[in-house]
């Protein structure tokens, strides 16, 4: 079969850095010094040299963008159950209770079920895939996730004909989450899909990052990643998956609908009413860069969106 | 002797505010150079000197209310010292904005705030509080008399600008309250007081209260 563009490229054990090296690679490239880091990195990875343009080496996505350290993508980033910092919600999140945890499928399906943990990790293969994440505020990364095709799971469960959206919940637990009882939020945290856009390849459940367990603020034990959309889609810790026949109501949507759209397809030609999103700042790197149309992902899900105006339906 | 007393702890007191104004600067710098800026240092850059900016704005609005009420009339010789401390602090947030963030690349910072009121509410600010402080010296300020006092009156249109600003900042909806609102709240919250305090009745009848309930003090010059 003819591989198709954007489906993550298969990696094979050999060719990804043990943890051991990862973790202590600034180190370790500091030992070899800079004359030794070409020889190092052209012995490390010669199928990345060898491959066709396009695809990822390993350490960087298929744009040949760098992996986001292992440190920023587990100590900055939105949980707004616990905390709106950014970089407190770590330490905040670290008590979470994430097992035991099962995840709901109902609504408009022939197998109702709820699956366990235990089920999710072993009963789907779990594959590796290296996103870029774009975040609505502004800032983005490039994160390894382990994980499996959403449409996967929703195989199993049978969607009805009559189902046509994907809504998830978050969990919602006052006693470990601080911010749990917020006015300020309608929580829990709700979003959504069109079936298509859930059926599509590239959306993935998570389970782990940088080959380790999702850690709590990253939304441990399972989350979304629909790497097109702006990361508030991506919704974390998830008890539950509900076909439903019409647009479920999505939390930033009923929030503030002219901001937050239900779709918020990565799209440098549509601004946030407030702010641009012509550019974006790249977690680790210095100054900005252009925001790509789809997140950089429109060969392959540009399809979904045929017809639409995505000026007015963003 | 006695007022030289008096002077003498006011002194300090000018001493720790002008040393507490500075602080910010140093921790950031000191953060820069242990590299302990967070991942995002811009924002983290960003946020703070907009923060700082907001406090010392607000503290220095304080000050002529709270001379009034509590009858401490040399509290009003902070109000110009914290105000330039603003204008500061609202300088290197501009700065990190234009420069570090956005490279000094005029066409795309324009791109970023043109229709985009939430910057531009800023900006004006800014502007505001840039001509007040350069205009800050008891030279023009008895050169100008009158014109200079309407003119330093401005420095509440940059407060509702900031504030305003603020409360665009962050994600959410401000007609229903939904949102990351706590800390633009708080501020909005502490300009209304300085707002409503300057309403004569308002004031005056704090005034008489306060007279009220804090007996006479034994001189303790």
């Amino acid at each position: 079969m003819e591989q198709k563009p954007y489906r993550s490229i298969p990696i094979s054990p050999e060719e990804i850095t043990p943890k051991h090296l990862y973790q202590t690679r600034r180190q370790f490239l500091k030992q070899m010094g800079i004359v030794g880091l070409g020889a190092f990195l052209a012995g490390c990875a010669p199928g990345a040299l060898e491959s066709t343009p396009g695809t990822a080496a390993p350490g960087s996505d298929a744009l040949g963008d760098a992996l986001t350290d292992y440190d920023a993508v587990t100590g900055y980033c939105n949980f707004y159950e616990f905390t709106t910092n950014k970089e407190t919600v770590d330490d905040l999140a670290q008590d979470f209770i994430t097992q035991p945890w099962s995840v709901t499928v109902d609504g408009l399906v022939e197998n109702p079920r709820t699956f366990s943990l235990d089920e999710i990790l072993s009963g789907f293969e779990q594959e590796e895939r290296i996103y870029r994440m774009r975040c609505v505020e502004g800032w983005s990364m490039v994160i390894p996730w382990q994980g499996f095709p959403l449409h996967k799971l929703l195989e199993e469960v049978q969607p009805t004909d009559e189902a046509r959206f994907v809504a998830f919940t978050s969990a919602l637990v006052p006693g470990q989450m601080e911010n749990a009882n917020s006015d300020l939020f309608p929580f829990p945290y709700r979003e959504g899909l069109r079936l298509d856009e859930a059926m599509h390849d590239l959306t993935i459940l998570a389970t782990g990052l940088y080959d380790e367990p999702l850690p709590p603020q990253n939304g441990a034990p399972v989350r979304l990643v629909v790497p097109w959309k702006y990361g508030f889609k991506s919704i974390k810790s998830i008890v539950r998956i509900s076909l439903v026949p019409d647009q479920p109501p999505t939390l930033w949507n009923t929030i503030a609908p002219q901001e937050y759209g239900f779709y918020a397809n990565v799209n440098p030609n549509v601004d946030h009413p407030r702010w641009s999103q012509a550019t974006e700042r790249r977690i680790g790197e210095t100054g900005r860069r252009e925001t790509l149309f789809m997140n950089g992902y429109a060969e392959a899900v540009g399809s979904l969106y045929e017809g639409m105006d995505l000026t007015e339906q963003y | 002797m006695v007022k030289r007393g008096k002077a003498g702890w006011q002194k300090w007191l000018q001493v720790f505010i002008h040393a507490g104004a500075w602080l910010p600067i140093a921790y950031l710098v000191i953060s820069a150079l242990l590299n302990n800026l967070g991942f995002n240092p811009v924002e983290t850059v960003m946020r703070f000197t907009g923060r700082a900016a907001v406090i010392f704005l607000l503290l220095s609005l304080t000050c002529t209310p709270a001379a009034q009420v509590f009858k401490l009339p040399w509290v009003k010789k902070f109000r110009k010292p914290l105000g330039l401390y603003a204008a500061l602090y609202a300088g290197l947030h501009f700065a990190a904005f234009a420069i570090w963030d956005y490279g000094f690349n005029l066409p795309l910072i324009w791109s970023e705030i043109a229709n985009k009121p939430f910057i531009l509410l800023g900006l004006a600010a800014l502007v505001i509080l840039l001509v007040l402080a350069v205009t800050s010296f008891k030279t023009i300020q008895r050169k100008w008399g009158k014109g200079w006092v309407w003119l330093h009156r401005l420095v509440y249109a940059a407060a509702l600008l900031v504030i305003a600003h603020y409360l665009l900042a962050v994600k959410g909806d401000l007609f229903s309250l939904q949102g990351a609102y706590t800390a633009p709240l708080i501020a909005a919250g502490v300009l209304l007081v300085v707002f409503l305090l300057r309403i004569p009745v308002i004031y005056r009848n704090l005034k008489k209260w306060w007279g009220r309930s804090s007996k006479p003090e034994p001189d303790l010059d």
